[in-house]
């Protein structure tokens, strides 16, 4: 089954990559071979595999996407230093298709972790602030803000 | 336009996914080791800053054994590649003194003039002789000899412009004439695959950038009409000049551009058209005058046409062509003209000499046949790969053929794999091209000969056999069949 590459207007290389087909679905199976990963390893109930799951998609995700900063590569001579992950998708446009997709995630695992847990503590209480913290981070206003000078410039 | 399999595309952001997870480990723990270890340069900055050498430190020194391999002989359709090995794990290599003929399909040696010539060597040699390797001064000091401004008469009367201005280096021709014609307040629109040279020369302008997607004519339209509804940034006012930069023959894609579209769009909204004919000069269109000749574009509609002479003519060195007032502006602003050494000498009598036996004007008629050869070449080979399953890009006449591969394991694979049955071929990947689509590039040139391809068709269709990159069916061989039926009966 084949599908087309259109070519995009991002130039950067950094993020352009996530324009193509394919990533979410690739996304999506990461997620879910790493619950049966994590079913197999520590012989735990689903709903703690799910819990693991998504504590370990925050850490990934909220350092590779809200704490990092450029690229890692120097072909573009560090016009992007400044700017986070997420903040340099879709060449800082809001609200993108892409965005949206990816504030879904971590809710939608949210859901799911607390719903095979059975809502019970401390599962709940780590789930919950995770999502609270990622969901956030990814509003449209906080383009740019850095709390407290939390990972600011120098 | 490319068409991928949905799983190789899934398993092309898998593998990469696994590589950098794995580069992050060992950061990690290289971070941990270091912190143990004692350095004296403390109270000194970073050399690089945040993480980015990540790209070259964990994933590009893997497989460097595959690019920046040293050749030993002048790269004609044979060449020698000096043999290296490492005892480091690719981080460092030595050289040893043996060598390997390869098949060269890595060159821009689309004419053959990058080795001995029977008209342009010895004239070189005289040449060399007569003025020595370098001229050892900028074009206004001392740098200029009667040789120089034969070549840009010579340049103007291939090209088809009223003048010409030569250079010493190709890249610095971009870099360094963007930032003199335009500058803050201007507007450049680019096409989003054009080469780092007019990346690197828009960005040195300080004008505004906008990009506009790869040879999509209707997307130039709207990106022009927006932009000039909107003017300058925050201040709104009209723009002072547009500029609209666009390549002849795409070096990673072999695509040829949709010029005549182009202009057309570019004279509604009164924009000037800048074309680099880097890969296409010398190489398309019919007596080899470039992509103007090839799609019926007349040349006073580009208002600047730059080119090389390292790909078709042997040489080295850029050109710019225009109108008599601009190559004049050029010649007293641009500081390449004005502060860098002219170029060499035997080099421009090379250009000379190959642009003469392109346009037959050494009583042979070897450019004629070169460029027919050159195309015969392209097309047949372009064709052969198709039919075996193979994923090529690029239009037809080009000589430029990218052969996909995607997943990132192949790229040294085949790379290797090749070089071990003595076919050199040059694979790119990350950043040069996007993530998903690394490719193995193949450039064709006029002295391969017949079997030198069918030789190249057999040991690519092993490999790729070997690496999974025919992505496509194969077509089957019905004609071939049919033959052999008729000659039983």
């Amino acid at each position: 089954m084949y599908v087309r590459a259109l070519p995009t207007t991002d130039v950067n290389r950094n993020t352009e990559w996530f324009t193509y087909p394919g990533v979410w679905t690739t996304y999506i199976l990461i997620l879910f071979f790493s619950w049966l990963l994590v079913l197999s390893v520590f012989h735990c109930s689903p709903g703690i595999a799910w819990t693991i799951v998504h504590l370990a998609h925050f850490t990934v995700t909220y350092h590779s996407f809200h704490w990092k900063k450029g690229t890692p590569f120097g072909d573009d001579q560090g016009v992007y230093n400044r700017l986070t992950w997420w903040e340099q998708i879709d060449n800082g446009k809001q609200l993108t298709r892409n965005r949206k997709f990816l504030t879904v995630v971590p809710v939608v695992l949210y859901l799911i972790a607390s719903h095979t847990t059975d809502y019970q503590h401390p599962m709940l209480f780590l789930n919950t602030l995770a999502v609270f913290v990622m969901v956030v981070a990814k509003f449209p206003h906080m383009h740019k803000v850095r709390i407290f000078g939390i990972n600011g410039d120098q | 336009m490319i068409t991928i399999p949905y799983l190789t595309a899934v398993s092309t952001y898998f593998s990469y996914g696994l590589l950098f997870a794995f580069g992050q480990l060992r950061d990690f723990f290289r971070r941990f080791i270091d912190w143990w270890l004692t350095t004296n340069l403390h109270g000194y900055a970073p050399i690089c800053l945040g993480h980015e050498d990540f790209y070259i430190r964990r994933l590009y020194h893997r497989i460097q054994d595959c690019f920046e391999r040293p050749i030993s002989s002048a790269p004609d359709a044979w060449f020698d590649v000096v043999e290296r090995y490492s005892n480091d794990n690719n981080k460092t290599f030595k050289r040893t003194t043996k060598t390997s003929r390869c098949l060269n399909l890595g060159s821009y040696n689309y004419l053959g003039f990058g080795s001995f010539d029977e008209y342009c060597t010895p004239r070189v040699i005289e040449s060399l002789k007569k003025f020595s390797a370098s001229t050892c001064s900028s074009r206004v000091d001392a740098g200029t000899t009667f040789v120089h401004a034969e070549l840009e008469e010579c340049v103007t009367r291939f090209v088809g412009k009223p003048a010409a201005v030569v250079f010493g280096m190709g890249y610095a021709t971009n870099s360094a004439i963007i930032p003199v014609l335009i500058g803050k307040g201007g507007l450049i629109i680019s096409d989003s695959l054009n080469h780092s040279s007019i990346v690197n020369g828009a960005r040195g302008s300080g004008a505004t950038i906008r990009v506009f997607q790869h040879n999509t004519p209707s997307h130039l339209e709207r990106v022009l009409r927006e932009q000039i509804a909107d003017g300058q940034p925050r201040t709104h006012r009209p723009w002072k000049k547009i500029i609209v930069v666009v390549e002849g023959i795409y070096s990673m894609e072999g695509e040829i551009c949709h010029l005549p579209e182009v202009v057309a769009i570019c004279k509604k909204y009164k924009a000037y058209v800048y074309l680099d004919e880097a890969h296409s000069i010398g190489a398309i269109g019919k007596t080899g005058k470039g992509i103007c000749e090839l799609l019926g574009v007349d040349t006073a509609d580009v208002d600047v046409m730059m080119g090389t002479f390292t790909k078709s003519f042997g040489s080295c060195g850029g050109y710019i062509a225009g109108s008599k007032e601009l190559v004049q502006y050029l010649k007293h602003q641009c500081p390449a003209h004005l502060y860098a050494t002219s170029i060499p000498t035997p080099s421009a009598q090379q250009i000379i000499s190959a642009i003469k036996v392109i346009l037959g004007e050494d009583g042979s008629n070897r450019g004629a046949q070169k460029l027919a050869r050159i195309r015969e070449n392209s097309n047949f080979f372009r064709a052969e790969l198709q039919k075996m399953g193979f994923e090529v890009l690029g239009d037809n006449d080009s000589p430029v053929m990218p052969i996909m591969l995607y997943n990132p394991a192949k790229i040294p694979a085949f790379s290797r794999e090749c070089l071990r049955q003595k076919v050199a071929v040059v694979v790119v990947g990350f950043p040069a091209t996007p993530l998903l689509l690394a490719r193995a590039r193949i450039c064709i040139s006029a002295s391969h000969s017949r079997e030198d391809l069918i030789r190249a068709l057999k040991v690519i269709s092993k490999v790729g056999d070997l690496s999974g990159i025919k992505y496509f069916p194969a077509e089957p061989k019905k004609i071939e069949q049919t033959k052999n039926d008729i000659k039983l009966d």
